[in-house]
């Protein structure tokens, strides 16, 4: 069985939230996961008390993520869908995964 | 009510009889409508229903009063409250009542910050970098409303560089109408603004607790706060190292990790400190007391408070540096060049210690597995209560 890296959904309709977890590829979304990694918030925020140069910063989005824990399951074999792909890789765990784009 | 047509063309013939009908009103010829309905009805066959003759009982009172007893709030004195209390207290020329509503003695119309002194705020704060703390007590304007006027004069300056559009007829209208706190002149002292040592009641001090203390025991403000949050009694030792409760405010700041915790696990919280710790300015209460102890030397005890404030802003400024490079040590920015949004990445540690054995600690970051989510609770409050500033 492959062990994947992936977001399981909670909150709300349109409120989004996302847990990243470690969990046996075939089980549900919502299913007890064997580990949670990491949060994902994928609703941005506005950053606030900015003067200056910096009053037109980009919105934000949040995430949090154990480092050494997706280390660990990333070396043990676990694969990360593509979100997380995304998400870790600009974390700069994993290479950035090539699009169609750069393979053609 | 259908819309009322009005009639375009009003024939001369009716002439005489609007003026005869409208003689109540003579003075207000911004409702001739009112007295054409005759013709209104000539032209309007679709409604059954006569419109009014003449005006309601209570529209013409008011008429009335506005034209009579009314109509000295039509302009306002520059400088002077526009209330319609100034009505009833016409007998005492001279005093101005801070109550706007005739009917609610309750209310009072507080001032607000004159534009001389919200600069002077922002000129203290920003210009000659005084901390938020000494220009609360120089003023006399609460914390809180220090920081908001330092952050609308910033968006004013900025509204003012963008070459935007500023309300400043209106704004000086409000200021005239409404009562202001002065800037003092140079050498006068400054009036107050506000009381700013307040302190708002504490939910734990809600509870009527039945508590018999031996008389040989002390019972002060620093035990009571401990048989509210349910702590055990302090050390016999411990409590005489304590000669007033305001020198807990001292240890405190200086080590905010000397508060003693009662509770387990998600239940933990801190043991209630006396009100000479929560006030927004302990440090008042040590001057006072320098002050009755030392009564004949006046610069001596001013020189100890300025030392004791520059010691507990060195100390905030440090907290919050070491508060702001730690939250940066653990979050990393990524910008990525084709996405419209910045990503934060916070490091954070998922151990038993964090999620507890079975997985449903609450110290874990991210949503639980296995507990209840109380988001639909009775009384849960769901509106943001507070704003990240």
């Amino acid at each position: 069985m492959v062990l994947r890296i992936r977001l399981a959904r909670f909150g709300n309709k349109h409120n989004p939230f996302f847990n990243i977890v470690v969990a046996q590829a075939r089980s549900a979304r919502g299913a007890k996961p064997l580990e949670v990694i990491g949060t994902y918030n994928p609703i941005p925020k506005r950053p606030t008390n900015l003067y200056g140069e910096d009053a037109d910063a980009r919105p934000y989005k949040e995430i949090a993520l154990d480092r050494s824990r997706a280390k660990y399951w990333l070396g043990v074999g676990a694969q990360p869908s593509d979100p997380v792909w995304k998400l870790m890789g600009m974390a700069g765990l994993v290479a950035p995964k090539p699009t169609t784009f750069d393979k053609a | 009510m259908p819309p009322r047509m009005q009639s375009r063309s009003v024939s001369n013939t009716l002439l005489p009889y609007l003026t005869s009908t409208s003689s109540s009103s003579s003075s207000l010829s911004s409702i001739p409508s009112l007295s054409s309905t005759s013709s209104q009805c000539l032209s309007r066959q679709f409604s059954a229903t006569a419109a009014p003759q003449a005006q309601t009982k209570l529209r013409r009172q008011m008429f009335e009063w506005l034209n009579n007893e009314g109509s000295i709030f039509k302009h306002h004195v520059p400088g002077e409250t526009n209330y319609l209390t100034r009505l009833k207290q016409r007998g005492n020329e001279g005093s101005e009542t801070p109550r706007p509503f005739p009917n609610n003695q309750h209310f009072i119309s507080e001032p607000i910050l004159s534009e001389e002194l919200r600069n002077e705020v922002y000129n203290r704060v920003v210009e000659q970098k005084k901390s938020v703390r000494v220009v609360s007590v120089e003023l006399g304007i609460d914390m809180k409303r220090i920081a908001a006027v330092v952050r609308l004069v910033e968006l004013e300056n900025r509204q003012r560089a963008q070459g935007k559009p500023l309300a400043l007829p209106y704004a000086r209208a409000v200021h005239e109408m409404v009562p202001t706190t002065p800037l003092a002149e140079k050498g006068e002292r400054q009036t107050y603004h506000e009381p700013i040592n307040d302190l708002p009641a504490h939910p734990l001090t809600g509870s009527q607790i039945f508590y018999p203390v031996p008389e040989s025991r002390s019972f002060n403000r620093v035990e009571a706060g401990r048989v509210f949050s349910g702590a055990p009694a302090m050390e016999h030792s411990e409590a005489a190292e304590i000669s007033h409760p305001s020198d807990l405010a001292e240890k405190i700041m200086e080590d905010p990790n000397s508060i003693g915790w009662v509770g387990k696990g998600a239940n933990a919280r801190q043991i209630l400190q006396p009100a000479d710790v929560r006030i927004p300015h302990p440090h008042l209460v040590a001057q006072e007391r320098d002050r009755l102890a030392h009564p004949n030397e006046r610069l001596a005890v001013a020189d100890l408070q300025s030392k004791r404030l520059e010691r507990q802003d060195a100390l905030e400024k440090e907290r919050r540096e070491r508060l702001q490079a730690r939250r940066e040590k653990k979050t990393t920015i990524v910008s990525p060049e084709d996405s419209r949004f910045n990503y934060r990445i916070k490091d954070t540690i998922y151990t038993t210690e964090t999620t507890g054995v079975d997985g449903r600690g609450s110290k874990a970051t991210g949503r639980r597995y296995g507990v209840p989510h109380r988001d639909r609770t009775r009384g849960e409050v769901k509106v943001p209560t507070r704003v990240e500033a």
